[in-house]
C-alpha cells in the first residue's frame, strides 16, 4: 500500500504545511479574550462562544442563515440538475448555451450583489424601480425585511446554479449511453430510467456538489454585504456577515474566532452526514 | 436520457423552460454591458434608455489606467492554481478512490474540512504565515491559498468520478506490465476528461473571482480583477460604468475559456475505453 | 488529447515561472526607504499624484518622491476592506503601512486608544512642515481626530464635511418654501412638499433622502439628530463622551431615554413618512443616486452627498437648481451634526516615521487641498484658504461659501461619545435605526438597545 502514500504525499504536505497554523491559532484565539484596543490577551475559556450563542444577535443570524441556505440551496440543487439533464444531450447550440448558464458565476461575486442591488433598487431600479412597480408592486424589495432576505437568495441562485450545473453535467457523462439503450427496450419510462439508473450513477457528484453549495452558501459573505449589509436591520445578517462584524467591526477577535470555530463544526457536521450517504 | 421516446409536447416545454432560465441569466449581464456604455447618471434614469448614445468613457478609463494589469495578474494566478490544483488533487484522488484504507478515509475527509473554516476566521493566521515564509505581495502566496481552497474540491470530485469507473481497464493493464502512475495517465485520465475539464472550469472560475486572500496577501502589485473592482467601490465615489467595464472584461477570458473547453464535457469515453 | 493538455499546462508553468522571476526582480531593494500609504477611494483621493486610476505615477508624484528622499507606494481597496487590512497589519506589528487611512468615526478612536497610531502633536510643533499650515484648518477638524478629545492628535484631514441642507431651489419655490431654521420648520416643509406632491400626481419624487441602512454608517447622521434633540450627545448619562467621564461618573447608557428618543424617532419618522421605500437600506450611495436623478427635493445632513450628487447628474433640473442652506436646529437648542474626516495617520510600527510625516503632511496639505477643491469643486475642505479659493467661490458664490464656512464653526464634532468601543455602538444604533425605519416598534427595538450596552459596558469593565 505504500504506493498510495506516495500519490497522496504532495497535497497532504502542502495542506499540512499551511493549514496547521491557522488552525491552530483559530482555536487558541477563540479561547482568549481579545480586543485589540484593550491591552493584553487573557484566556476565557468558553467565554467567547458563551457570549456568542446567547447573543441575541446570533440566533437570529442562525435563522436567517438556515433559510438562506436551504432555500438557496434546494433552488439552484433542482435548476443545476434540470438544466444538467437537459444539456448532457445534444442539442442545437449546445456549447453556445453552455457557456452562456456558465455566466453568471463568471461574475465577481461582488459585482453580482451591486447588479442585483442596482436592478431591484425601488428608487433608480430597472427591475425595482420600473419594471415591478409598472405591474403593480409597489415595495421596496431591498427595503422590506421580509423580501430582502428572497432577494439575496435570487442573487444567490442567480450567481451559483452554474456551479451545480457543471458538477452535475460532469458526472452526467459518466453514464453509459448502453445502459438507457438497455432499459428503453425493456420499456422503462423516462421517470423511471431516471430514477433508477441516473439518480443512483450520479449519487457522489450529487453529494458533492450539495456539500459544496452548502459551504459555499453558508460562508457566503461578499454578495449579500454588498446588497444589503445584512439589513434592513438584520434580517438578512447571516453568520459570516456577524463575524465578520465581531472581528473587524467591534474588534473582538476572540469571539469572533469563536463563531469561526462553531461555524467549523457545523459545517463538519453536515458534511459528514451527507458524505455518509455516499457510503450506502 | 433519451428525447426520442418523449412527446413533442414535452419537449417544446423544455424548450420553453430553458429559454425562461436564459432571459434570466442573461437579464443583469446584457443590464451590465450596457451600463459599461453609459455615463453613471444614464443608468439611473427610469424607464431605462435601449437607445442612447453610448460612451466609451469607461473602457478609456479601464485601459489608460493601468487596470491591465489586474487583468494580467489575474491571468497568471489562475493559469498556475489551474495547473497546481491539477498536478496535486489528480494523484491525491486516485489513491483515495483506488485504496480504500480507514486512514484514507479519514484523510480523505480531512482534505474536505480544509475548506470548512469561514473565511474571516482564517485570513488573519494565513497572513502571519505567509509573512513567515517571507512571500508577503507575491503571486505565490495567492497560489498556495487558492491551491488549499481549490484542492478539497477537486480531490473529491474526482475521486466521486473515478470511483465510479470500472476497474478492469486498469487491472489489464496493470498485468500488462504498467505502474500504477503509468495506468493513471494513459488510461484513467482520457476517460475522466470530462471531471478534468469540469474541475479546470471551476478552478478558473474559482481564482479568477477569489478576492479576499488576493486581496490581503498583496500588495498594489499584486492586484487581481476582483481586487480592482472592489476598490472602485469607494467613498464619495461610485463609477457603475467603470465597475461594468471592469467585470465585462472579466467576463471575456472566463468566457473563451469555459467556452473552449466545456465540449469535453461530454459522454461516451467510457464506452470508446472498453471497446 | 491528453498530450495537448498536458503541453498546454506546461505552458502555463513556464508563463507563470517566467513572469514570478520578472516580478521579484523589481522587487529588488532600492536605495531610499519606501513609504507606503493605505487607503479608499482610488482615483477620488489625490488624483493629481496618483492619476485617476491611482496607480499612475505622475510627475507630481516624482517631484514629492524626490523632493523627500523616499518612494511613496500606495494601496487601495474599498472601505471595508481596507479595514481588513489594515487591522490584520496592526495586530501583527508588521509595519507594513506606515500612513493608514482612519476615519474619524472609530477608527480614530478605536486605533488611537488601542496604541497603534503615532501621536502627531510634538511632530506639529518640532518638525513643522511648509506643506502643511495647522492655522490655516479649521480648528474643529484637527478636534475630531483627538482622542480622546482634546487629547493626543492622531490623524490629519484630508476633506472633510459637516452638515448642511441640499435642497432643490425650483421645487421649494413651486410650493413656496423656504429652507427651515428649525427641526419643527423642516418638519412642516415635508408635510407641505409631500401633500404638494400628492396633489400633482408625483410619484417618483421624494420630500427627502437620508441614509438609514444598517450598521455604522447612518449613525453619523442620526447621532446628529440625537444632539440637536436633547442638546447634548444624549448616549451615556450626563451627557458623557469620554471613557473617563464614563468611569468617573459610572454614567450609564440611557438609549431608552426620553433625550435619547426624541432624536432617534424624528430620523425613524422622517424616513418612515417623508423617505424614499428602501430608505431602510440606504448607503451614501442610494443618496447619491437618488438626488442625482432628481428624485429627492431634500437631501441632509451629509450635504457632501448632495454635492457627489451634483458632481456626476445631467438633469438640468438638479444642476441648476441645486442650493446649500445651513441645518436645522434641534428643540434642544443645538444644529443637526453630522461631521467627518477623511484622516490619514501613522502606524506606531512604522520604520519611517520622520519621512512618513513629511508624506503626511504633504498630501493633507495646502496643494493637495486646493487640487481636490479644483477638482471636485466640492467646498469640503480642511483649510480656510481654500475654502475661500477662486474656484470655489466663483462656483458657489460669497453667501454659500460663508455659510459653509459658518456650518464648521458652529459643528461640534464631539457630538457622540469618543470612546475605543464607538465603532461597535454606532453599528448597534444605526441596526436599530434600520430596523425601526422598516417598521418595528420604536420602543421594543430601543430596549434592545438599551440591554445590549448596559452589558456591554459592564463587560468593558466601566463601572467596576
Amino acid at each position: 500500500m505504500r504506493e498510495q502514500y506516495k500519490f497522496l504525499l504532495p497535497s497532504l504536505i502542502v495542506a499540512l504545511v499551511v493549514v496547521a497554523f491557522p488552525t491552530v491559532f483559530l482555536f487558541y484565539i477563540s479561547f482568549h479574550r481579545w480586543i485589540i484596543f484593550i491591552q493584553g490577551i487573557e484566556f476565557t475559556g468558553f467565554g467567547n462562544f458563551y457570549s456568542m450563542i446567547t447573543s441575541r444577535e446570533f440566533i437570529k443570524s442562525l435563522q436567517v442563515t438556515l433559510i438562506f441556505v436551504v432555500t438557496s440551496g434546494l433552488l439552484t440543487f433542482v435548476l443545476g440538475l434540470a438544466l444538467a439533464l437537459i444539456l448532457s444531450e445534444r442539442l442545437r447550440g449546445q456549447g453556445i448555451i453552455r457557456t452562456i448558464i456558465t455566466l453568471p458565476v463568471i461574475v465577481p461575486p461582488v459585482v453580482a450583489g451591486f447588479t442585483w442591488k442596482f436592478l431591484l433598487n425601488r428608487e433608480v431600479g430597472v427591475i425595482g424601480g420600473y419594471l415591478l412597480p409598472a405591474l403593480g408592486f409597489q415595495k421596496s424589495l431591498l427595503g422590506d425585511p421580509h423580501l430582502a432576505l428572497g432577494s439575496v437568495i435570487l442573487a444567490d441562485v442567480w450567481s451559483r446554479t452554474p456551479l451545480m450545473f457543471l458538477i452535475l453535467l460532469a458526472g452526467l457523462q459518466a453514464i453509459p449511453t448502453e445502459i438507457y439503450e438497455a432499459a428503453r427496450i425493456d420499456g422503462a419510462s423516462y421517470w423511471q430510467s431516471f430514477r433508477k439508473i441516473t439518480f443512483p450513477l450520479l449519487k457522489s457528484a450529487i453529494i458533492i456538489a450539495l456539500i459544496l453549495r452548502f459551504i459555499d452558501a453558508f460562508n457566503l459573505f461578499d454578495t449579500i454585504f454588498v446588497m444589503t449589509t445584512g439589513g434592513p436591520g438584520i434580517a438578512t445578517q447571516t453568520l459570516p456577515l456577524l463575524g465578520w462584524k465581531t472581528g473587524f467591526l467591534y474588534y473582538n477577535l476572540g469571539e469572533a474566532a469563536a463563531l469561526a470555530v462553531i461555524m467549523l463544526f457545523i459545517t463538519m457536521i453536515v458534511s459528514l452526514l451527507l458524505v455518509r450517504r455516499i457510503r450506502q | 436520457m433519451r428525447f426520442v421516446n418523449r412527446g413533442c409536447l414535452v419537449r417544446g416545454a423544455l424548450y420553453a423552460l430553458l429559454t425562461l432560465y436564459l432571459i434570466f441569466v442573461l437579464f443583469p449581464i446584457v443590464w451590465l454591458v450596457l451600463s459599461s456604455f453609459k455615463t453613471h447618471y444614464q443608468t439611473l434614469i427610469l424607464p431605462p434608455k435601449l437607445i442612447f448614445k453610448p460612451t466609451l468613457q469607461a473602457y478609456e478609463k479601464l485601459l489608460t489606467g493601468g487596470m491591465i494589469k489586474a487583468f494580467k495578474n489575474s491571468l497568471i494566478i489562475v493559469g498556475i492554481d489551474i495547473v497546481l490544483a491539477l498536478v496535486f488533487s489528480i494523484p491525491a484522488a486516485y489513491s483515495l478512490a483506488r485504496f480504500k484504507t480507514k486512514l484514507g478515509e479519514n484523510i480523505g475527509f480531512w482534505f474536505l474540512s480544509i475548506r470548512m473554516a469561514p473565511a474571516f476566521g482564517v485570513i488573519v493566521p494565513l497572513y502571519i504565515v505567509i509573512r513567515n515564509f517571507r512571500l508577503l505581495d507575491t503571486i505565490f502566496a495567492v497560489n498556495i491559498s487558492h491551491l488549499l481552497l481549490n484542492l478539497p474540491f477537486a480531490i473529491w470530485l474526482l475521486k466521486g468520478y473515478f470511483e465510479e469507473m470500472p476497474i478492469e481497464l486498469e487491472e489489464s493493464a496493470l498485468i500488462d506490465g504498467a505502474t500504477r502512475f503509468q495506468a493513471l495517465l494513459r488510461i484513467v485520465l482520457p476517460i475522466s476528461l470530462p471531471m478534468v475539464v469540469a474541475v479546470s472550469i471551476l478552478t478558473f472560475i474559482f481564482s479568477w473571482n477569489e478576492f479576499l486572500f488576493a486581496f490581503v496577501l498583496t500588495s498594489s502589485s499584486g492586484v487581481t480583477v476582483p481586487v480592482l473592482v472592489a476598490s472602485l467601490a469607494g467613498t464619495m465615489r461610485f463609477d457603475w460604468p467603470l465597475m461594468c467595464a471592469v467585470s465585462v472584461g472579466a467576463m471575456i477570458p472566463a468566457f473563451v475559456f469555459v467556452f473552449f473547453v466545456q465540449r469535453y464535457i461530454v459522454r461516451g469515453l467510457t464506452l470508446g475505453a472498453l471497446r | 488529447m491528453l498530450k495537448s493538455f498536458k503541453w498546454f499546462g506546461l505552458v502555463l508553468l513556464v508563463t507563470g515561472v517566467v513572469l514570478l522571476t520578472l516580478n521579484a526582480a523589481s522587487l529588488v531593494a532600492q536605495q531610499r526607504p519606501t513609504i507606503r500609504i493605505i487607503a479608499f477611494a482610488q482615483g477620488f483621493a489625490w488624483p493629481e499624484l496618483f492619476g485617476t486610476t491611482g496607480t499612475e505615477r505622475t510627475e507630481l508624484l516624482k517631484q514629492l518622491e524626490d523632493r523627500e528622499g523616499v518612494n511613496i507606494e500606495i494601496e487601495w481597496g474599498d472601505e471595508w476592506a481596507v479595514r481588513q487590512k489594515v487591522l490584520t497589519d496592526l495586530i501583527a506589528h508588521t509595519g507594513r503601512y506606515d500612513i493608514v487611512l482612519v476615519g474619524s468615526d472609530g477608527g480614530v478612536q478605536t486605533y488611537g486608544a488601542g496604541g497603534f497610531l503615532e501621536p502627531l502633536d510634538s511632530y506639529l510643533e518640532e518638525h513643522p512642515s511648509e506643506y502643511f499650515d495647522p492655522n490655516d484648518v479649521y480648528p474643529k477638524f484637527l478636534d475630531a481626530n483627538r482622542m480622546p478629545p482634546g487629547g493626543p492628535l492622531y490623524a490629519l484631514p484630508y476633506y472633510s464635511f459637516g452638515a448642511g441642507i441640499i435642497y432643490r431651489k425650483d421645487i421649494f419655490d413651486r410650493y413656496g418654501l423656504t429652507p427651515p431654521k428649525t427641526t419643527d420648520e423642516l418638519l412642516k416643509v415635508l408635510e407641505k412638499l409631500k401633500q404638494g406632491f400628492e396633489r400633482d400626481g408625483i410619484t417618483d419624487i421624494y420630500p427627502i433622502t437620508m441614509r438609514g441602512a444598517p450598521g455604522e454608517e447612518p449613525t453619523l447622521d442620526l447621532a446628529g439628530f440625537v444632539y440637536a434633540y436633547a442638546g447634548y450627545p444624549a448616549w451615556f448619562e450626563g451627557g458623557a463622551i469620554t471613557a473617563e467621564e464614563i468611569k468617573k461618573n459610572k454614567a450609564k447608557p440611557i438609549f431608552t431615554s426620553e433625550d435619547f428618543k426624541k432624536g432617534f424617532k424624528a430620523f425613524v419618522d422622517i424616513l418612515r413618512k417623508y423617505g424614499p421605500p428602501g430608505a431602510s437600506t440606504h448607503t451614501w450611495v442610494d443618496m447619491m443616486n437618488i438626488y442625482a436623478a432628481g428624485k429627492a427635493a431634500i437631501l441632509m445632513p451629509s450635504a457632501i452627498n448632495g454635492y457627489a450628487a451634483l458632481g456626476i447628474t445631467e438633469n438640468p433640473d438638479v444642476k441648476n437648481n441645486t442650493r446649500f442652506a445651513k441645518i436645522p436646529v434641534g428643540p434642544g437648542g443645538k444644529q443637526i451634526q453630522s461631521f467627518w474626516t477623511f484622516s490619514l495617520g501613522i502606524n506606531k510600527d512604522s520604520k519611517h516615521k520622520l519621512k512618513a510625516w513629511r508624506v503626511l503632511t504633504y498630501l493633507v496639505g495646502k496643494d493637495s487641498m486646493q487640487a481636490f477643491a479644483e477638482r471636485t469643486q466640492w467646498p469640503n475642505v480642511t483649510m480656510k484658504s481654500v475654502l475661500y479659493s477662486d474656484v470655489l467661490l466663483s462656483k458657489y458664490g460669497e453667501e454659500e461659501i460663508r455659510l459653509n464656512e459658518e456650518s464648521i464653526l458652529e459643528a461640534d464634532p464631539y457630538y457622540f461619545p469618543y470612546i475605543p468601543e464607538l465603532t461597535e455602538f454606532m453599528d448597534k444604533i444605526g441596526t436599530a435605526a434600520s430596523r425601526a425605519i422598516a417598521g418595528e416598534d420604536v420602543d421594543t427595538v430601543l430596549n434592545e438597545l438599551q440591554t445590549w450596552a448596559l452589558e456591554r459596558m459592564y463587560k468593558a469593565g466601566y463601572y467596576d
